[in-house]
């Protein structure tokens, strides 16, 4: 889980802040501070609001699974979004996915429903009595998110491609 | 105000919910025919006379071979209490209890014996005491069992020691006087079903075993002890009350064991007989049975017989599983079959054998008892060896011989049961009798072979759901049922708040942060650990805690102050529970004198739980005077008013003009009323976390209201349908189950908390105790939603009906099969049944 942290976190930077070195840092700054502000408490607070367990024994892995799961919702809309309001409000809505404009918002929202939807399924196997570790928290969970992030990554693919092949119909 | 058109569909609502709940009952009872196991009694005994003139072979039953039999049953005896702390990976602390048994068994290796007496499920008292006597494989459900008189019909031992003039003594557990009210010469019963009492049973049932030993009245002595099932229930296996019982009953055994050598001289009057200690089941680590577990199913006996049978006794007794005991000394232990019991003990008292049985003579239990090795039955015998040992084998097989032709003929007037086919020749050998010593054991395992071959189709054929019956039962209830919505605890709790974050995420996309919402989330993870802290306790059994929300917040500063504010807690919170009780009556009620009676009953009605619990607790001291009228005669005025309310508001629903007010209105002081008249009996029966739950329950009630609310306003904005009252008849019937865990409860028989059932009353008594049960059981999870609903679906008119349709269809459980257990599924059954009474009676009431 540690790996994959720190192998996500330079790529996704990039990924949405190509132009200028200066706004790379400002991304970058505000990527650092939504990653435990935003992202890692409002996660574990789900993730306890729905029913992690909670002891020392859980602590290091709440807390590595909702830094990974603020990777993967937060700290991208972050880096781009900042404090506007406006903004997030789109990002959480799904409304985003009939008339958005920008191919961006398909990039940073699609993949953060898709792994919030993907860790909620996760969490299914877990109360069930098969006794395997995999239904340990929060093993399955992550795997439910880190699959639901790709789908969402592959359908804000193909939603940016119906964009782009709209906007070119449009232009014609 | 209903139109013309409304008043005819709202007079139909009733009417169809009636089907529904007769669609229900079938669905459960076809499913029931074929889940819970049924199995038909036969009718027909065994008697003396039944084999006489057969020939060849074994032509009569067996002589007997001991005189007198004391069987000491020690409820709920686990394997572990009996047999040395060497045979097992760690020495606990209740084991090794029992040293006079282990001493015995390890110094008196012929005539003592350790065996692990393996049960069949279910593994409840009265299955057991009917599977011991009978021999059979009781089942939850016997057809022939009529209802109130769980009476034996089917041939036993206890039939046969009456028909056959031995005199039975019994003492102990009155169950066994449900079972055999007429076989008894004397009997000693006390009440079995307060498991609060640890020691009634016992005290009794010690005030009579000593000196009934030197009576010469009986042949036959019973004595039930029920101690350790009770302080397993209660307090565990691993706790104090658990170690003293055993240590009393060790003293006991002792006295028991010191007379019976005294008086087993030759010519006295234990001469020749034989002691048994045994369990009729065992119990898990927190004191639950029912099931088949390996814990729950090894329970353990102990022989005795103070005459010492010959050494060769030590050739049949098994030495597979010996181990030094903490002394040094080494013990061995046996193995048998509960099955086999009722049967070894006819062929020991030399009686009929119980015509149903299906066990075998038990060898070493057999061999144990020293008559059994007298040479008097083998007169023209042409052998030329004559050892114990032989002499012994061919009585040993004779019996098995007997036993095989009883298990034979049962099963052939038993049609269901395919074995006449094998059985034929097995019983053709019976007829071959050989003398040599090589010959008769392959005799004996020939027969031991059928009996076990005839015991496992037994098994099988007893055992089996009758998957067809539960098909259709199941698609029926499929049929019914259209949402699934899963009963466990968390999965509801996890529902629950997801439905509650997309809610905050839904007004989070609106730019809107409603407080109520953030209130609802906190609470939801207050239920969460609730949920977790009962599960807990079913898990690992010790802790026994009235109010465990509470004592999560006491664990965080401290236990001197924690019991101080376990006292006060309770207290506080039901002041505000009253107090918003009132506010709720005198805001909802409109018509003056059912306002002031309900509102005067539901003050009288607090102050008396709080009476209760004042004189329950130690903080104050009160005179012994004050302190019983507290705790026996408040709760009983509480159930008194509650009644008395809810008499009253039937006659309101009846009599009481209603036409000027509005339909609205009226629901809500229809419903407040019933809400009043209900509250203060759950809130006592539940205890002191009553109150607790109830402000939960309360503001978790306003949250959903005010949500529901605001959104209907939005929606009215948007001119859209009323699309969030399903949103938030779901979420109710979510919290509805939360409740029933949070409240301490879970699905299993061992999860009722019968302490409710005596609050306020000392003695049990069926019909009063089990109405406390079920109001306590399904009190928070049933009754209070469903009556309440009017409250949640109040924003419209006339819609009362419309919404408790979503609810039953939302509250009803789709029961899993497969993963399914028969607790669960009685506990759902009655649960879904009990919703479906209660909607069409809540859609009579208010419509």
């Amino acid at each position: 889980m540690c790996l994959h942290l720190y192998t996500t976190y330079p790529r996704l930077i990039p990924q949405f802040t190509e132009s200028s070195s200066k706004k790379f840092l400002k991304a970058a700054a505000r990527g650092l501070l939504g990653l435990p502000i935003g992202g890692a408490f409002l996660n574990a607070f789900g993730a306890i609001v729905l029913g992690a367990p909670i002891g020392i024994k859980y602590w290091a892995a709440t807390t590595y699974w909702s830094l990974l799961m603020s990777l993967f919702t937060i700290v991208p809309a972050a880096c781009v979004f900042g404090a506007s309001k406006v903004n997030w409000q789109a990002v959480l809505s799904h409304s985003i996915y009939c008339g958005s404009t920008d191919a961006v918002d398909y990039m940073i929202s699609a993949p953060a429903h898709g792994a919030v939807i993907g860790a909620w399924l996760g969490a299914w196997p877990m109360p069930l009595d098969w006794e395997r570790p995999w239904q340990e928290w929060p093993i399955s969970v992550t795997y439910g998110s880190v699959a639901g992030h790709l789908i969402g990554m592959a359908i804000s693919l193909a939603l940016i491609v119906a964009h782009k092949r709209r906007g070119r119909a449009k232009a014609d | 105000m209903a139109a013309p058109g409304s008043h005819a569909r709202r007079r139909a609502w009733p009417l169809l919910f009636l089907a529904v709940l007769m669609f229900h009952s079938l669905a459960i009872y076809l499913f029931t025919r074929g889940f819970l196991l049924t199995r038909t009694e036969l009718d027909v005994h065994s008697h003396r006379d039944d084999r006489t003139g057969i020939s060849p072979g074994c032509s009569s039953w067996p002589p007997p071979a001991v005189d007198r039999l004391v069987i000491v049953v020690l409820d709920a005896l686990r394997f572990d209490f009996v047999a040395p702390s060497t045979f097992f990976q760690e020495r606990q602390p209740w084991m090794d209890k029992l040293q006079v048994l282990q001493k015995l068994a390890a110094d008196e290796k012929t005539s003592a014996r350790i065996f692990k007496a393996l049960a069949d499920p279910p593994t409840t008292s009265l299955q057991r005491l009917k599977a011991l006597t009978t021999g059979g494989l009781p089942t939850f459900i016997d057809v022939g069992n009529s209802f109130g008189a769980p009476a034996i019909v089917e041939d036993n031992i206890m039939h046969q020691f009456a028909k056959n003039g031995k005199r039975v003594v019994m003492m102990g557990d009155d169950t066994w006087i449900q079972l055999y009210p007429e076989h008894f010469n004397k009997s000693y019963p006390y009440p079995s079903f307060n498991v609060k009492d640890l020691d009634t049973v016992d005290n009794g049932v010690i005030e009579h075993l000593l000196p009934s030993l030197h009576k010469n009245d009986w042949d036959v002595l019973i004595a039930h002890f029920l101690g350790v099932d009770h302080a397993g229930h209660i307090f565990g296996v691993d706790s104090t009350p658990m170690i003293q019982k055993l240590e009393q009953y060790n003293r006991i055994l002792e006295d028991v064991i010191d007379t019976l050598k005294s008086l087993s001289t030759s010519g006295g009057p234990h001469e020749n007989t034989l002691l048994l200690v045994m369990g009729d089941h065992g119990q898990t680590l927190n004191g639950d049975h029912g099931g088949g577990t390996a814990e729950e199913v090894e329970t353990s006996l102990f022989a005795w017989s103070p005459k010492t049978p010959p050494n060769a006794v030590l050739s049949v007794l098994g030495k597979n599983l010996c181990n030094a005991d903490l002394h040094g000394k080494e013990v061995c232990v046996s193995t048998m079959q509960q099955l086999d019991f009722a049967v070894t003990i006819a062929a020991l008292l030399g009686i009929p054998f119980p015509f149903g049985s299906i066990g075998r003579v038990n060898p070493e239990l057999y061999a144990l008892s020293a008559g059994t090795w007298d040479n008097q039955q083998i007169g023209a015998n042409d052998c030329t060896q004559q050892n114990d040992l032989e002499a012994w084998m061919r009585r040993y097989a004779e019996a098995l011989c007997i036993n095989c032709w009883q298990a034979n003929w049962s099963s052939v007037l038993r049609s269901t049961c395919p074995l006449e086919t094998s059985s034929q020749d097995e019983l053709k050998e019976c007829a071959n009798k050989e003398c040599t010593s090589s010959a008769l054991r392959l005799q004996i395992d020939a027969y031991s072979d059928f009996l076990e071959s005839f015991a496992k189709l037994a098994r099988s054929a007893w055992t089996e759901f009758d998957l067809w019956l539960m098909g259709i039962g199941l698609s029926v209830m499929i049929l019914s049922v259209s949402t699934q919505a899963l009963a466990e605890g968390r999965v509801a709790n996890f529902l629950l708040a997801t439905s509650c974050i997309a809610s905050v995420w839904h007004s989070a996309t609106k730019g809107k942060f409603i407080i109520e919402e953030f209130v609802f989330l906190l609470l939801n993870i207050f239920i969460r650990f609730g949920i977790e802290f009962g599960m807990s306790k079913q898990i690992s059994g010790s802790i026994i805690s009235n109010d465990h929300p509470v004592s999560i917040i006491c664990g965080l500063f401290g236990s001197s102050f924690c019991s101080d504010l376990m006292e006060i807690f309770p207290i506080i919170s039901l002041t505000l529970v009253a107090y918003i009780i009132l506010k709720c009556i005198s805001y909802a009620i409109s018509h003056r004198f059912l306002k002031y009676s309900v509102m005067s009953g539901s003050i009288l009605s607090y102050i008396f739980i709080a009476i209760h619990w004042a004189s329950e607790s130690t903080l104050l001291s009160h005179t012994k005077a004050i302190r019983e009228t507290g705790i026996s005669l408040a709760p009983r005025l509480v159930y008194t008013i509650g009644g008395l309310s809810l008499a009253i508001s039937a006659f309101y629903r009846l009599f009481g003009s209603t036409d000027h007010l509005k339909m609205n209105e009226r629901i809500t002081s229809l419903s407040a009323v019933m809400l009043c008249s209900w509250s203060p009996t759950i809130l006592i029966l539940l205890g002191r976390q009553g109150p607790f739950v109830a402000l939960i329950c309360m503001t978790i009630a306003w949250c959903i209201i005010k949500l529901q609310q605001k959104n209907q306003r939005e929606l009215k904005l948007d001119k859209g349908i009323h699309a969030a009252d399903s949103v938030s008849v779901t979420q109710w019937s979510f919290l509805a189950v939360c409740l029933f865990y949070l409240t301490g409860h879970w699905c299993t028989f061992d999860g009722l908390r019968y302490g409710a059932a005596f609050i306020g009353f000392d003695h049990f008594h069926i019909i009063r105790q089990g109405l406390l049960l079920s109001i306590d059981t399904f009190g928070v999870s049933h009754i209070l939603p469903v009556l309440s609903l009017p409250f949640i679906a109040i924003c419209w008119y006339n819609s009362a009906s419309k919404n408790s349709k979503v609810n039953d269809a939302t509250v009803t459980r789709l029961i899993q099969v497969w993963g399914l257990f028969a607790p669960k599924y009685v506990f759902d059954a009655i649960g879904l049944l009990l919703t479906d009474l209660l909607v069409v009676l809540a859609s009579i009431y208010y419509s």
